[in-house]
């Protein structure tokens, strides 16, 4: 390449320096469209000057994982850990392309765990989601008790068993003066009376 | 750099360790980076997240094991390229893991491929 069309530098490129994970991942990406400069508008929805496949995880986090995955006397070459982190961005637009479908399918804009769950058994990774269903059982838990905290938009919606799972314990004076405990079913958190509400943004 | 959840991440106010290595918000901007995706919610980001890590550690193991039956105890690129053929799952990955040949055999191939035409 005599270099007319090929470039590192940040700046021109419209990314920051940090999302290059390395310089000639760039390099191939801009050797594909030389002669069209930046020209990504006739290809829709690329909303930044960058392709999504320029976007990795980054080398050590995804190095790490796998080194913990393996035995301990394996070796892993440089070239593979690169590409494991090239498949791992493709992953995830595979899996976020899918779940966003049948999101829009069913004319919702905010892609929530239900969509990712039901991607993953889609595309032939349904082995993930028993697991993940217990990992994100362990997240709401997590999340009870907090003060202050977001949760997130989706989970307004989705009126499941699991929201009838906390109830509060009530004390009812009934009519004939005894008192009772009755148990009072809520689709919200759990109301502790010293802790801020959370609030559904 | 963001060694897990825990640390300050400007894109959640939660904190959870529950056993996340990878950057939240690195995974987030992959996701939206997708043609036609508007938001995503916090369960989802989460769910990604890992079902990433699942991922990492299911393409390690499945291509390790690849590479151990041929006597060696590494993992190299070939492997990671073999399992994309052979697993269903990773068939997804067959554009983006190409089998690497040597440039020798490469050209070889083309001057067969131009032969051939020349004879047409």
């Amino acid at each position: 390449m005599d270099g007319d069309g090929s470039t590192t530098d940040a700046s021109q490129l419209g990314i920051t320096g940090e999302y290059m994970a390395s310089g000639h991942y760039v390099l191939q990406s801009q050797e594909d469209d030389g002669d069209e400069s930046l020209n990504d508008h006739e290809e829709g929805g690329i909303k930044e000057n960058f392709r999504e496949q320029d976007i990795y995880l980054p080398i050590a986090n995804v190095a790490r994982i796998m080194k913990n995955a393996v035995p301990q006397t394996g070796k892993i070459a440089k070239d593979a850990k690169e590409c494991v982190q090239e498949c791992v961005s493709e992953f995830i637009s595979f899996i976020t392309s899918e779940a966003s479908e049948r999101c829009h399918q069913e004319k919702r804009k905010t892609i929530n765990g239900e969509d990712i769950l039901f991607a993953m058994s889609t595309l032939g990774f349904d082995m993930y989601v028993e697991p993940l269903k217990l990992y994100l059982q362990k997240f709401r838990e997590g999340e009870k008790g907090m003060p202050g905290v977001s949760v997130g938009e989706g989970l307004g919606e989705e009126l499941t068993e699991d929201s009838f799972t906390n109830p509060l314990p009530a004390g009812i004076i009934t009519a004939d003066g005894q008192q009772q405990n009755v148990m009072v079913y809520t689709t919200a958190y759990q109301q502790i009376p010293s802790v801020q509400q959370i609030q559904f943004s | 750099m963001k060694m897990s959840a825990n640390t300050a991440d400007k894109d959640n106010n939660v904190s959870t360790n529950k056993n996340i290595s990878l950057p939240i918000s690195r995974v987030r901007l992959i996701m939206k980076s997708s043609p036609d995706v508007s938001s995503i919610n916090q369960e989802a980001l989460f769910l990604t997240t890992k079902a990433t890590e699942l991922f990492v550690q299911y393409l390690a193991v499945s291509s390790f094991n690849n590479g151990s039956g041929k006597g060696s105890k590494s993992l190299s690129y070939s492997d990671l390229a073999s399992t994309a053929e052979e697993k269903d799952t990773f068939h997804f990955l067959t554009d983006i893991l190409p089998k690497k040949i040597l440039a020798g055999d490469y050209l070889k191939t083309l001057e067969q491929i131009e032969d051939e035409e020349a004879d047409i």
